[in-house]
């Protein structure tokens, strides 16, 4: 379904959306799909499951909540403020999508793959 | 969604945190993580299992070497001690396993982790109480010897069958169908023939398929 050519994308191949291809969110989204539909992480055990500072995490679940693709859930236990972190349905949907057009790219553009490789 | 100009590049205050990756790097780094994640938030099921599998493997053995005639290795009591102390350990190392990957997580999976791993307490609480009633009615001990170390295999494996089907994990159901047999096989063999099936098919299944599990997570392998 996303392997149509997005307006823009070079030799009608398909386009990457760049909230998730990003490796600080990439890391944040796959992290978030490995949980359960429904579930929620709190911060600092997802802060834990990605290796990244606070600030970093914070700066970067922005930019995925501004996208829609997750939800951030203030609120309490033991009157002590508590976030939860969510896949939102879209994210989970630009994930699947993303990973589909990554695969779409390696098995159209073989050189484009080798070009740069990152061990 | 996509927002035009959203270059990547220009989200993170970080410099080097936020660059593109090549798509083939991308899937590597998908697959790594997801695999860190996995382990991460399964927490490790085979320590479980293995644990199990050693406490039916020993405690089992020991009532076979107690009770075969017509020289017993060691009194009955040591045996039970034996797969008390054993089994008293694999159930914190499952209740630890159970718990820890849920740490800071909220949501339907953690719930059903959480109501099956109180299905094994209520389940050999069940058990004891059913084998104590039997008791307290007079069923000789020499069927009970027969009764209750099948019992307590098969229930492992329904458990695990329920928690194959759960997850969706065929090796888990297939090492619960498995252990419904020999539990319910192991009374054909009568005493303490029974002990000797329980201790090296039921444990040694349990330790097989922990083996089986360890070998799943190599990276490379299906289902990993």
């Amino acid at each position: 379904m996303s392997t149509d050519p997005a307006p823009g994308a070079p030799h009608g191949l398909p386009s990457l959306d760049p909230v998730i291809h990003a490796q600080p969110r990439l890391r944040v989204v796959v992290a978030l799909a490995a949980l359960g539909e429904e579930d929620e992480v709190s911060f600092p055990r997802l802060q834990q499951l990605v290796g990244m500072t606070a600030g970093n995490l914070s700066t970067h679940l922005r930019k995925l909540e501004e996208a829609g693709y997750v939800t951030v859930k203030k609120t309490y236990r033991r009157r002590t403020p508590v976030t939860y972190i969510s896949l939102a349905r879209a994210g989970r949907r630009a994930f699947e999508d993303y990973t589909v057009a990554l695969q779409a790219l390696l098995a159209e553009a073989p050189s484009l793959a080798t070009r740069e490789r990152v061990s | 969604m996509l927002r035009q100009g959203d270059a990547v590049g220009t989200a993170g205050p970080e410099p080097g945190g936020d660059e593109a990756p090549s798509p083939q790097a991308s899937l590597a780094l998908i697959h790594s993580w997801r695999r860190e994640a996995a382990g991460r938030l399964f927490g490790i099921p085979e320590l479980a299992l293995a644990g199990w599998g050693v406490a039916w493997l020993l405690g089992f053995g020991a009532c076979y070497l107690a009770s075969s005639s017509p020289r017993a290795a060691f009194p009955a009591w040591v045996a039970y001690l034996i797969l008390g102390v054993t089994s008293a350990a694999a159930g914190v190392v499952s209740a630890v396993e159970t718990v820890r990957p849920g740490r800071g997580i909220i949501g339907p999976s953690r719930r059903a982790a959480a109501w099956y791993g109180w299905s094994w307490m209520l389940a050999y609480a069940g058990l004891f109480v059913l084998i104590l009633g039997l008791a307290v009615q007079g069923l000789p001990p020499a069927l009970l010897a027969r009764l209750w170390p099948g019992f307590a295999v098969l229930i492992g494996g329904v458990l695990y069958v329920a928690g194959g089907a759960l997850w969706q994990d065929r090796l888990l159901y297939l090492l619960g169908a498995w252990t419904v047999i020999v539990g319910a096989a192991s009374t054909f063999a009568g005493t303490p023939g029974n002990f000797a099936v329980l201790s090296l098919a039921g444990g040694g299944g349990l330790i097989a398929a922990a083996i089986l599990l360890v070998l799943r997570r190599v990276p490379g392998r299906s289902g990993a």
